[in-house]
C-alpha cells in the first residue's frame, strides 16, 4: 500500500456527499469544525496581535490537570465540569508564569516552559493512573478525533430532538465569542495596544487579559475532543497571520478568520478522506499551505513586496 | 477656603526595582500651568517618575496624588505620550485609528465615535501636520511622523495634564521645533506640561521650570534660579555615595516600610 | 575554567560506561510480582533487572544532556525554541519510519534532524524576510510542522506495517520499550554534546555574552549557534523515547532553570543542572517502577519540577520560605530598636533624672495599645536589654510596671539615636534635604547604618554634637556609661 493513494477527483469530492447518510455524517463534520475555525480564529487574533501566541499554546496545554481533576470528581465528561475545571487550571498556570517572572529573575520564555510542561506532566499523569474512571484517550488530546463527532449525543428540548450536542456546544461557545468581542472591541483594542492609555481612560486591563485567558480556554476545552490541544494553537496562530498579510486593519483581519475557516475546513476534510489521515491534522496542514503564499506574495509586508521595496 | 489642588503633588516617593532603589524620596508640587523639564544623567530615574504618575509602577513608598486624587482615578486627566521603543509598531491599525483612540476616554462603556469626534481627530493630525498620512498603519513611518501621531492622539484627549517621556529622541530638527511650538501653545491654553528631556542645551529655552533628578530630587523649580552650574554638577556629577549606598540597604528591607513612624 | 581535570574524567567515565553496554543482555527479565514498596525500591536501586538497568541508564543519561544542552538553551532564550523544535521533529520521524520500513533508530535519526533543519530555516526565514513577530513565528513552525506529522503518522497507522507501537511510544515516550541499540544512541549523544562543550566552551561563553563582540574578535558565532541547534536536535531527538515529544523540552528547561536560582557561574551551573537533570531522569525511572506503567516522560518531569518547587522554597537567601524566615527576624529587630529609641526619648524628656520610665510613657510615646505594649516589653526583657519592676517594690499591678534598661540596652538605645540624629544631619547639610522629611528618612535609615558608615558620617561632619533639632547625638563616652547619665 502507497504512502499516498493515487488521486481521483470522485473518490475525493464526489464521493463523500453521495448518499444522504453520508451526507448528512459529513456535513456535520465539516460545520463541526467551521465552527472551530471560526471561533479559534477569532479568539486568536487577539492573542496573536497581543504577542501572546506562545502563552496560547501554554495556556492550551496548562488546562489539562483542570479537566482530570474534573473528570476524577464528577467522574462524568460534562462540559459544564469541564469548563470550570479548565478555567482554574488555566487561569493558575496564568498565575504561576507571571508569578515567577515578577518574582525571580526567571525570564518569560523559561518560566512559560517551565510551567506549562509540569502542569501538562500532571495533567497526563493523572489522566493515566486514572483509566479507569476517565473515559479519554491520551492520543485523543493531542490530535483529536473530529471524525467521532457525529456520534455525539442529541440534545432534545420537549421531546423533539435538536441535533449534535458537540455541534451544539461548539456553536454556543463561538455566538458567545463573537458576541463578546463585538461588545467589547474598543475595550480590546485599546488595551492591546497601549494598556496605559487604557487604565488611564478606565478599562479593566486585568480583567480584559483574564477575559481573554477564559475565552482561550473555553474554546481549547470545546474544540479539545475534535482537534485536540496541539493543533487547536494552529487555529489559533495561522487565520490572523496569515490575514495580516492582506490587511491593515484589526477589523478586517476578524472578518478574514470566516472566509479561512471555511477554506481550511472544506479543503481539510477532503485532504483527510483522500489520504486517509487525521481530519484536524489535514485542517492544520491545509491552513499552513494557505500561509505559505499569503507570506511571500501578500500585499500587506509579503516576502515579494519587502524584496521590491528594498531595490 | 481650600487650597487650590495641584495637577501634581509628589510626596517621598520610592520606587525599587528587585531591591535596588531607582527613586528615593522625592518631593514636588507641580504648578497648573507650568512647563516643566525633567533632567538628570541615565538611570536617574526620570523615566520611572514619569510611570510612577501614570500609574504604570507601584511606589514601595510615598504617594502621587493628581488633583488630590490617586493615581488610579487621576490618570483620566493625563495624555501620556510613551516613549517610541515601547509602542508596538506592528500593531493592526493605522494613524487614524490611533487618534480616534484618544477620544475613547471621552464615550461610555457602549458609546459610539460622534462626528464631533472625528473632525476634532482630524485637526489634531492637521496640528501636527500628519493628516495626509491618516490611513498608513503605524509602522509604515519615520521616527518623526510616529512621535507627532502620538503627539496628536494625546491633543485628542482634551487632557489638562501631558506626560511625555523624551518626545525628541530619534526626531529630526525640524520636528522638533514644530513639536516644541505646539508644547508652548498648548501651555498658554493653560495645560500643565512635564516632559522628560536628555539635552541640557536645549532645555533652558523649552522649559520654563525645571527638575533636577538623580535618584532623588536635587531640585526644581523656575529655570532661572535652578539652571545653576553648581546645581548641574550636583546632578550630573555623580551620586553621594553614602546616601545611594544606605538607600540600597533600605531597599533591601522591606520590613523598614511596614514600621510606624515615631512622633518627633 | 573551573575543575580543569574533572571534565576530561567526566567523558572517560562515560566512555567507559558505554562500554559496559554490551555487557547488558538483551533479555527482559521477567517482573515478579513484588509486595511492598521496600521490596520494590531496593530491587530498583540494587538495578537487579535488565530492563531496570536500562531504563535508569537511558533516563539518567538523558537527563544529564538535557541539563547540559539546556543551560544554554535557558540563558540564551531559546526555551520555546526548544519546544518548537521537539515539535517540529515528528514529521522527520514518521518520514525517517517509511523510508526505513521499521523503526529503525539511524533512519528516524536521520529523518528527525533533516526536519528540525528544516523548522530552523523556515523560523530563520520568517524572521528575515517576513513582518511575523517571533512568538507568532514559534507558534507556526511548531503546529504547522506538528500537523504535518500527525497526518504521516495517522496515515503510517492505516498502512500494513504501520501498526506498531513504537510510533506512538513518541508522543508521550515508553521507557519501558528502551533497547541496548537506543542506549547506544542516548550514549552517544551525551558523549557528542559534552566534548563539544569541552572544547568550545570559552567561546560558547563569549558569544552568550556579548554577540556583536565576539564576532569582531573573529569568533564563528554562527557556526557555533548552529552546531549548537545540531545538538539541541540531537539530545530532543535521542530523549524521545523516554520523555515523548511533548515534554521534550521540559527537561531542557526545568533543570537548567532550577540551577539558575543556585548558582551564577557557567561552569557551576552545566555541573548543577547535569546533576539535576540526572536525579530527575532517576526519580521519574523510579517512579514509573512503581507506579505499573504510567508513561515515564511525565513522571522525569514532575520529579524535576518538584526539585524546582523545593529550591524556590528553601534555596539560600532568596528562597521563599528561608526569606519569610528571615523577614520574621527582622521585623521583630526593628521592632525592638524602635521601643530601646522610644524609652531613651522618654528619658532624654526629664534630662535623664530618672532612672526608669512607667510603661504607661511607653505606650503613649509608641502610640501602641497595652497588649502590643507587653509584647515589646517582653521581647526586650527576653534580650536582656530592659528589666521590668515595680513601684516601691509593691506587688506589680498591670500597667502600673517601670522600666528600666540594662547596660547592654542603653548602649543599644543610643547606637539607634546616635543614628538617627546623625543621619538627619547629614540629609540637612550634605544633601539638601527639605526639614520636615529628613525625620521620616531617618526612622528608615537608622536601622540600617553599619559603624564604618558612622565613622564616615562622622568625619563628614566633623564629629558633630547636635542634630538639627539641637538634640544631643549620643558620643561613644555616653554610651559606655552603661546607663543614665548622673548628672
Amino acid at each position: 500500500m502507497p504512502l499516498i493513494p493515487p488521486f481521483q477527483m470522485d473518490q475525493v469530492f464526489i464521493e463523500p456527499w453521495s448518499t444522504s447518510g453520508l451526507l448528512t455524517w459529513n456535513l456535520q463534520i465539516i460545520l463541526m469544525s467551521i465552527l472551530i475555525c471560526w471561533t479559534c480564529g477569532l479568539v486568536g487574533s487577539f492573542i496573536v496581535v497581543r504577542r501572546m501566541a506562545l502563552m496560547g499554546d501554554a495556556i492550551s496545554h496548562g488546562i489539562l490537570p483542570g479537566l482530570a481533576f474534573a473528570f476524577i470528581i464528577s467522574g462524568s465528561l460534562g462540559l459544564g465540569g469541564m469548563f470550570i475545571g479548565a478555567c482554574l487550571a488555566g487561569l493558575a498556570c496564568n498565575f504561576c508564569i507571571e508569578w515567577l517572572h515578577s518574582h525571580t529573575k526567571i525570564r518569560e520564555d523559561a518560566a512559560m516552559g517551565l510551567v506549562f510542561t509540569s502542569f501538562f506532566a500532571l495533567g497526563v499523569t493523572l489522566i493515566s493512573s486514572h483509566a479507569e474512571n476517565i473515559d479519554l484517550d491520551p492520543s485523543c488530546i493531542l490530535y483529536g478525533e473530529i471524525g467521532l463527532v457525529p456520534l455525539a449525543e442529541k440534545i432534545k428540548i420537549g421531546g423533539t430532538s435538536l441535533g449534535n450536542r458537540a455541534i451544539w456546544t461548539m456553536a454556543a461557545v463561538f455566538i458567545s465569542t463573537a458576541m463578546g468581542i463585538i461588545l467589547f472591541y474598543r475595550q480590546l483594542l485599546v488595551s492591546s495596544f497601549d494598556s496605559t492609555l487604557a487604565a488611564s481612560i478606565g478599562i479593566p486591563v486585568k480583567g480584559v487579559h483574564i477575559g481573554l485567558m477564559l475565552a482561550l480556554a473555553l474554546t481549547t476545552v470545546a474544540s479539545l475532543e475534535a482537534v485536540g490541544v496541539i493543533l487547536v494553537v494552529a487555529m489559533f496562530v495561522f487565520p490572523p497571520v496569515t490575514a495580516s498579510f492582506f490587511f491593515r486593519r484589526l477589523p478586517l483581519v476578524l472578518l478574514s478568520t470566516l472566509p479561512l475557516g471555511i477554506l481550511y475546513s472544506i479543503g481539510g476534510f477532503h485532504l483527510a478522506h483522500w489520504l486517509d489521515c487525521s481530519i484536524a491534522g489535514a485542517i492544520a496542514v491545509v491552513a499552513t499551505i494557505l500561509f505559505i503564499p499569503a507570506c511571500l506574495l501578500g500585499p500587506n509586508g509579503g516576502v515579494r513586496q519587502r524584496l521590491r521595496q528594498k531595490m | 477656603m481650600k487650597p487650590p489642588l495641584y495637577p501634581i503633588e509628589i510626596h517621598d516617593l520610592t520606587v525599587s526595582y528587585q531591591r535596588k532603589p531607582v527613586l528615593y524620596g522625592v518631593d514636588i508640587e507641580i504648578e497648573e500651568g507650568s512647563l516643566v523639564g525633567v533632567i538628570g544623567p541615565n538611570g536617574a530615574g526620570k523615566s520611572t517618575l514619569i510611570k510612577a504618575i501614570m500609574n504604570m509602577v507601584r511606589p514601595n513608598g510615598g504617594f502621587v496624588k493628581i488633583f488630590g486624587k490617586s493615581p488610579k482615578a487621576g490618570t483620566k486627566h493625563i495624555g501620556y505620550v510613551p516613549q517610541r521603543e515601547s509602542v508596538d509598531w506592528d500593531f493592526p491599525v493605522t494613524v487614524m485609528d490611533v487618534v480616534l483612540m484618544g477620544r475613547y476616554g471621552h464615550l461610555g462603556w457602549l458609546g459610539r465615535l460622534s462626528k464631533a469626534d472625528r473632525r476634532m481627530a482630524h485637526e489634531c493630525l492637521e496640528k501636527v501636520d500628519m493628516l495626509p498620512y491618516a490611513n498608513r498603519q503605524i509602522g509604515n513611518l519615520s521616527g518623526g511622523q510616529q512621535q507627532r501621531v502620538f503627539l496628536a492622539r494625546a491633543l485628542a484627549q482634551e487632557s489638562s495634564i501631558y506626560l511625555m517621556d523624551e518626545p525628541f529622541s530619534g526626531v529630526d530638527a525640524v520636528t522638533e521645533k514644530a513639536i516644541v511650538s505646539i508644547l508652548k501653545s498648548m501651555q498658554q491654553d493653560g495645560k500643565t506640561l512635564v516632559i522628560v528631556h536628555h539635552d541640557l542645551a536645549t532645555a533652558k529655552e523649552y522649559f520654563d521650570h525645571l527638575l533636577l533628578l538623580n535618584m532623588r530630587k536635587i531640585a526644581y523649580g523656575p529655570i532661572q534660579q535652578v539652571f545653576t552650574e553648581e546645581l548641574l554638577q550636583t546632578t550630573y556629577g555623580g551620586r553621594l555615595t553614602v546616601f545611594s549606598e544606605m538607600a540600597s540597604q533600605a531597599a533591601k528591607q522591606p520590613e523598614i516600610e511596614k514600621q510606624k513612624s515615631l512622633p518627633l | 575554567m573551573l575543575f580543569p581535570r574533572l571534565w576530561p574524567t567526566l567523558i572517560l567515565l562515560l566512555f567507559l560506561l558505554c562500554l559496559w553496554l554490551p555487557s547488558l543482555d538483551a533479555r527482559q527479565v521477567e517482573m515478579l510480582k513484588d509486595q511492598n514498596f521496600w521490596d520494590q525500591a531496593t530491587r530498583f536501586f540494587l538495578l537487579q533487572d535488565i530492563s531496570v538497568q536500562i531504563v535508569v541508564l537511558g533516563s539518567t543519561l538523558i537527563g544529564i544532556s538535557c541539563g547540559l544542552i539546556g543551560s544554554y538553551v535557558v540563558t540564551r532564550k531559546l526555551s520555546l525554541f526548544g519546544d518548537t523544535l521537539s515539535h517540529a521533529v515528528l514529521p522527520g520521524i514518521a518520514v525517517g519510519f517509511l523510508w526505513a520500513g521499521s523503526k529503525d533508530n539511524l533512519a528516524l535519526l536521520i529523518g528527525a534532524t533533516g526536519a528540525g533543519f528544516l523548522g530552523v530555516s523556515s523560523l530563520t526565514f520568517l524572521q528575515k524576510y517576513t513582518r511575523v513577530r517571533q512568538d507568532s513565528a514559534l507558534g507556526i513552525v511548531l503546529s504547522g510542522f506538528y500537523a504535518v506529522g500527525i497526518c504521516l503518522l495517522t496515515r503510517i497507522q492505516k498502512m500494513e506495517f504501520g501498526n506498531q507501537a513504537g510510533l506512538d511510544s513518541f508522543l508521550f515516550g515508553q521507557a519501558s520499550a528502551l533497547s541496548v541499540e537506543d542506549l547506544w544512541g542516548i550514549g552517544g549523544a551525551l558523549l557528542v554534546i559534552s566534548l563539544f562543550i569541552l572544547v568550545a566552551y570559552k567561546k560558547l561563553l563569549i558569544t552568550g555574552f556579548d554577540l556583536s563582540f565576539s564576532r569582531s574578535i573573529g569568533i564563528p558565532a554562527d557556526g557555533l549557534q548552529y552546531a549548537l541547534w545540531l545538538l539541541l536536535a540531537f539530545c530532543v531527538i535521542t530523549s524521545l523515547q523516554i520523555v515523548g515529544v511533548i515534554l521534550a523540552s521540559a527537561l531542557l528547561i526545568i533543570p537548567a532553570v532550577t540551577a539558575s536560582l543556585l548558582v551564577k557561574r557557567m561552569n557551576a551551573y552545566l555541573l548543577v543542572s547535569a546533576f539535576l537533570g540526572a536525579c530527575a531522569g532517576l526519580g521519574g525511572s523510579f517512579l514509573s517502577f512503581l507506579g505499573k506503567g504510567l508513561p515515564t516522560g511525565p513522571l522525569i518531569v514532575l520529579v524535576s519540577s518538584g526539585i524546582f518547587i523545593s529550591v524556590l522554597c528553601l534555596r539560600p537567601r532568596t528562597g521563599i520560605a528561608t526569606q519569610w524566615f528571615f523577614s520574621r527576624k527582622n521585623s521583630l529587630r526593628i521592632q525592638r530598636e524602635n521601643t530601646l529609641k522610644a524609652i531613651y526619648q522618654v528619658l532624654e524628656k526629664n534630662n535623664f533624672e530618672n532612672q526608669t520610665i512607667p510603661t504607661q510613657a511607653l505606650m503613649t510615646k509608641r502610640g501602641i495599645d497595652r497588649i502590643e505594649c507587653e509584647f515589646e516589653i517582653q521581647q526586650l526583657v527576653q534580650a536582656e536589654l530592659a528589666t521590668k519592676g515595680s513601684p516601691d517594690h509593691s506587688p506589680a499591678l498591670p500597667g502600673q510596671s517601670i522600666l528600666s534598661l540594662t547596660p547592654r540596652g542603653w548602649e543599644y538605645a543610643c547606637k539607634i539615636v546616635r543614628n538617627h540624629r546623625l543621619w538627619e544631619l547629614y540629609l540637612t547639610n550634605e544633601a539638601n534635604y527639605a526639614p520636615d522629611h529628613v525625620h521620616e528618612d531617618a526612622e528608615k535609615i537608622e536601622h540600617v547604618l553599619g559603624e564604618d558608615t558612622i565613622r564616615q558620617l562622622e568625619r563628614i561632619l566633623s564629629n558633630p554634637k547636635k542634630d538639627p533639632h539641637g538634640k544631643l547625638i549620643p558620643s561613644l563616652t555616653d554610651m559606655e556609661l552603661g546607663g543614665v547619665p548622673k548628672t
